[in-house]
């Protein structure tokens, strides 16, 4: 079985942590130059609040409704998402970091009630971190994706879904008439693998609920949609088609992360994987035709080797603006992973996460896209090594300077950029929390 | 003057030489001694609190001190805590009695808290340190 484990609203979350005040208020959390909604608290949800909508259009409900709006806070989210990660790391053998406030936990091979498993979980994040979760176990990706938002629909919206459903979803424990029942009550457009584009075009061909889709042909519609969509529906028919580590389709965030054959304890070489990372993730990022604001890195050792010095450090590079520019992501990448590093741990993996994406389209004087060797256009480690020589070539020593100067701008348009935004409580000395004694 | 480290051990499974300063385990099994590891029990649930206000100056903590706060500790009657009242951060020692929960400290011009249905309190972490700096 897999789980899918998410942070409820969670960069809305992190910030109530800090700020008790912001409890059951509207809140959202606005794009780095505070442009559009990234993240909306339930309240605002109710009040319409709609994902990605741009600010000016919902600045009226600040004076009408009490909306409260908040600039991106992304070291402190970065800070809170290894928090969240570490701790579910310990729950399943392996665990794949799908995004900043998600991961799928693989539970084969672990016995026991899984949904009670679940339960600690968020009991245990929820007290020590302070975010609260939803916990979705599926026999597939997709499933443990459907079962996730199932969890969290029932929480939020009773009489969806049945509330023993609510907050941790163990579809194992559903018979089939129940587990079809739930498909039936959830839209196709709500699941993973069906995107803004897909959805109508299975509305056209008469499959509106998920399972209308489960029902369908995998063949056919494979054929029609693509080899995704036939994924899918072979996934959620319960056909195991994506592994943990499987490249995730496009998504808010974009990740690359990869478990090492060895450990890893060098940072010359730690910046080689990092490097080839950042290549990956802004190749796709401009396959998206997106731009991102901010570089997540983190590097970890394995909880499983109990001899080994533990060490899980990440960092969020706010970035000066929004780019696409694999330089930049690579130097972006590089200098957040040398503020990390520490020199004598055996590090077993790795990542470089882009987030706060925005259409390339929305800032175009903002973009300066790289230029691609042709010989890079395919996936594959061998690519990603041509990219990395290409890098070295094109930027040799300098590369070293190139990152630090990066940071520098980083910081000094920080401020100007975020006016409404809160404190690093968790990453600056002289921005944590003040209690009164 | 500065020494180097160098040491082999044939009964671990690498046998490169290590030759490094403050490696957290060298080979030889030897760990400098790390704040981290001695004042941190629980890396995920720890928080840094800066303190405002001397109303626990008896209790050992003064203005402008660090609080280290450990939120996997359950808070037990008598324990300093980081408690949350009417939306602010509170330190205060906790008190528990019978059913009720109440906020206390020191100082005597600092009137009690107890939580009641209307007037909410909330434990946010366990105080486990407090660092001071003395000079420098």
């Amino acid at each position: 079985m897999f789980a899918l484990v998410d942070v409820n609203n969670m960069y809305v979350s992190c910030e109530r942590v800090f700020r008790p005040a912001l409890n059951g208020k509207p809140v959202v959390v606005l794009s780095n130059n505070d442009g559009a909604c990234i993240a909306r608290s339930n309240e605002a949800k109710d009040l319409g609040v709609k994902m990605a909508q741009p600010w000016f259009e919902v600045k009226h409900l600040e004076r009408s409704a009490g909306l409260i709006a908040l600039s991106a806070n992304f070291e402190l989210y970065g800070d809170m998402s290894s928090r969240m990660m570490v701790l579910a790391a310990r729950y399943a053998p392996r665990q794949e970091i799908y995004s900043i406030d998600e991961c799928f936990l693989d539970f084969e091979g672990v016995p026991g009630n899984l949904a009670a498993i679940g339960r600690a979980l968020r009991r245990q994040v929820l007290q020590w971190v302070g975010l609260p979760t939803s916990v979705g176990f599926g026999p597939t990706k997709t499933l443990a994706k459907l079962a996730n938002h199932v969890a969290k629909t029932a929480d939020r919206k009773p009489g969806t879904y049945p509330t023993r459903l609510a907050q941790v979803c163990d579809f194992g424990i559903l018979g089939p008439e129940e587990l079809d029942d739930v498909m039936r009550r959830t839209d196709v457009g709500d699941i993973w693998g069906v995107g803004r584009k897909t959805a109508p075009k299975l509305h056209d061909a008469g499959i509106r609920t998920v399972l209308d889709l489960k029902r369908a042909d995998a063949a056919t519609l494979g054929r029609q949609l693509g080899v995704v969509m036939q994924k899918t529906v072979r996934e959620l028919q319960g056909t195991r088609c994506l592994e943990v580590d499987d490249d995730p389709p496009a998504q808010q965030q974009i990740m690359c992360s990869r478990s090492f054959g060895n450990p890893v304890t060098e940072l010359p070489e730690l910046i080689e994987v990092v490097s080839g990372f950042a290549t990956r993730v802004g190749r796709r990022l401009r396959e998206q035709q997106e731009a991102c604001n901010a570089v997540h890195v983190f590097i970890t050792t394995s909880p499983y080797r109990k001899m080994d010095p533990q060490h899980s450090p990440t960092a969020t590079l706010p970035l000066p603006r929004p780019t696409a520019d694999t330089r930049v992501l690579v130097n972006a990448s590089v200098t957040a992973l040398r503020g990390i590093y520490k020199p004598g741990y055996r590090y077993v993996k790795a990542g470089v996460m882009l987030v706060e994406l925005l259409s390339s389209k929305q800032e175009p004087t903002s973009l300066e896209l790289f230029d691609e060797p042709e010989h890079l256009q395919p996936d594959g480690r061998r690519n990603l090594m041509a990219t990395l020589d290409a890098l070295n070539e094109r930027f040799g020593r300098d590369s070293v300077s190139i990152a630090s100067s990066a940071k520098r701008s980083a910081r000094s348009t920080h401020a100007s950029r975020q006016e409404r935004r809160s404190p690093r409580y968790t990453t600056r000395l002289d921005e944590v929390i003040v209690a009164r004694a | 003057m500065l020494r180097e480290r160098a040491t082999v051990s044939a009964s671990t499974p690498r046998s490169r030489v290590a030759i490094s300063f403050g490696s957290p385990a060298g080979e030889s099994g030897v760990t400098r001694l790390d704040l981290n590891e001695i004042l941190i029990r629980n890396p995920q649930a720890a928080f840094l609190v800066r303190i405002a206000g001397s109303a626990m100056r008896e209790a050992g903590i003064d203005d402008g001190d660090l609080a280290l706060v450990d939120r996997a500790l359950d808070a037990n009657h008598g324990q300093v805590v980081i408690a949350v009242h009417q939306n602010e951060f509170l330190c205060r020692r906790l008190c528990r009695r019978d059913e009720a929960l109440g906020l206390q400290a020191p100082a005597p011009d600092v009137p009690d808290i107890w939580a009641s249905e209307a007037d909410n309190v909330d434990v946010w972490g366990v105080v486990t340190h407090v660092i001071k700096q003395v000079s420098g």
